[in-house]
């Protein structure tokens, strides 16, 4: 199948982009958007021309490595699906492409479509950690966690940090990300020793280089993990807990 | 590896992003609160010309001897003014943070998304405003936008608040504005009922199911119970 491609190409961060059209006459339905990527770059490699930059790693939605705009959905038009998991098959009779990088302020352009997510890696400094040593794995009965809670955590934990969401949302906040971070970390034993501080110090982040949500849950259908939006509210039940018990340094 | 070229920002926001974020709450929940009891006031005007003239009246009343005459009112006005300010400066500056961080590359907004309701609060906010305004103006300042008949006070030294409701929505035009603010309202509660839960953390699934219901139920009541009103006085219905 022939698809036209539409692609991002900007030489480095201070760069002006600008948009290229590109036709690959050999692609397959089985092809992911990156499989596509690659066979353009072949395609340019053979021409001498420099290929496109892009990230991926293990391209089975398991890493949050890959994630490009297609058609002004970050990731692709599959929903809740990542780059490397969208397959040419799936996108009906669109044959016409327009990939660029997932756009933010809070992701610089490093080169194509290839973003710098430090801004993500501050919000998980700030708080998205367990901060004490842990030691070695306990035994299975040595702290009881309910089942319930067990698996809500687990929910919130298949957060691949891809930055979708960031991407998806109009405001550029990256409140999915925190809040999944924050009601993972809330509901396990050695994460509840910190809420407080955690809540405080990932909410001052998330003001320094994220926007407001306005509840306009464009992340929610982006999300390859699958996160919800209450995940949202769960930076602001952290928040005002914390605000609410006056405890900014520790549980 | 990436090449790292990120740039923090370092900015402190003051106030912080999620103290506006609790000040558009509060002073919304006002708002959907006035709003409320206004359109149960304004069913008085089911009651007949008595009924409604004789709660605009109470309404200055109310408290008196012990409180000042009109004082209520007054008191009312104020928290609703400084609500005012404080909801619109707040949702101005959450607006232009959130298009500082979105950056400048424009998108398309998605289709099949709960994104309807947040992409009108702005828009829907200044039409809430320009309702507002000409609103006083026609019922309770009486100058410009009122009808040519409007008054402060009837013979019978009651508020004459039926006459006047009667001879604005007698003209077509205003009735249309009204309606059609009174779907804005409606659309802005709906959208800025569930957003609290968002602002004030609820996660549970069962509170924010029901919690979400009963601001569409307040959203359709206040369109309603107001909306009607206007359109029974075009059919004649109340005159």
């Amino acid at each position: 199948m022939r698809v036209e491609i539409e692609v991002w190409r900007q030489d480095g961060p201070e760069a002006k982009g600008a948009f290229e059209t590109h036709i690959v006459e050999d692609a397959t339905p089985e092809m992911s958007l990156l499989e596509l990527l690659d066979r353009l770059n072949d395609q340019l490699a053979e021409g001498g021309v420099e290929p496109i930059q892009f990230e991926s790693d293990c391209r089975e939605g398991a890493c949050g490595a890959c994630g490009v705009t297609v058609n002004d959905r970050p990731h692709g038009p599959v929903p809740k699906t990542p780059s490397c998991r969208q397959h040419l098959r799936a996108f009906g009779n669109v044959t016409k492409l327009r990939i660029e990088p997932l756009r933010s302020a809070a992701f610089p352009v490093v080169r194509d479509l290839v973003v710098d997510r430090t801004s993500l890696d501050r919000l998980i400094e700030a708080g998205g950690h367990v901060d004490i040593m842990a030691g070695t794995a306990p035994d299975a009965d040595d702290l009881l966690v309910a089942h319930d809670d067990a698996e809500l955590a687990l929910d919130f934990a298949a957060c691949i940090g891809c930055g979708a969401c960031v991407a998806a949302c109009p405001n550029g906040a990256a409140h999915l990300f925190a809040g999944a971070k924050l009601a993972h970390l809330a509901l396990i034993p050695h994460g509840k020793l910190e809420r407080g501080r955690r809540a405080t110090a990932v909410v001052d982040q998330l003001d320094e280089s994220f926007g407001p949500c306005s509840t306009y849950g464009e992340c929610v259908e982006v999300c390859p993990a699958g996160i919800p939006l209450t995940a949202v509210a769960a930076v602001h039940r952290e928040k005002l807990r914390a605000t609410f018990r006056g405890r900014r340094t520790a549980g | 590896m990436t090449a790292v070229v990120d740039r923090p920002t370092a900015r402190k926001h003051r106030p912080s992003t999620f103290a506006l974020k609790q000040v558009m709450a509060i002073t919304g929940v006002v708002f959907v609160a006035f709003v409320f009891i206004h359109m149960f006031g304004n069913l008085k005007v089911y009651g007949g010309q008595a009924s409604l003239d004789g709660y605009a009246t109470w309404l200055r009343e109310v408290g008196y001897p012990l409180l000042p005459y009109k004082s209520v009112l007054w008191a009312l006005r104020i928290t609703l003014l400084v609500s005012l300010i404080a909801h619109v400066y707040a949702a101005v500056a959450l607006w232009l943070r959130g298009r500082a961080a979105r950056g400048g590359h424009r998108r398309r907004s998605m289709p099949r998304t709960t994104a309807w309701g947040a992409r009108t609060m702005l828009p829907g906010g200044v039409v809430i405003f320009v309702f507002v305004v000409v609103h006083l103006l026609d019922l309770t300042i009486g100058a410009i936008v009122a009808p040519e008949s409007y008054a402060h006070a009837g013979p019978d030294g009651l508020i004459p608040a039926y006459a006047n409701l009667v001879a604005s929505f007698s003209r077509p035009w205003m009735a249309a504005f009204y309606t059609f603010s009174m779907l804005v309202i409606g659309f802005h509660i709906w959208h800025g009922w569930r957003a609290l839960l968002q602002d004030w953390g609820v996660t549970g699934r069962r509170f924010r199911a029901v919690w979400a219901t009963v601001g569409a139920v307040i959203a359709l009541a206040i369109v309603a119970g107001n909306a009607a009103i206007p359109l029974l006085v075009l059919m004649g219905v109340i005159a």
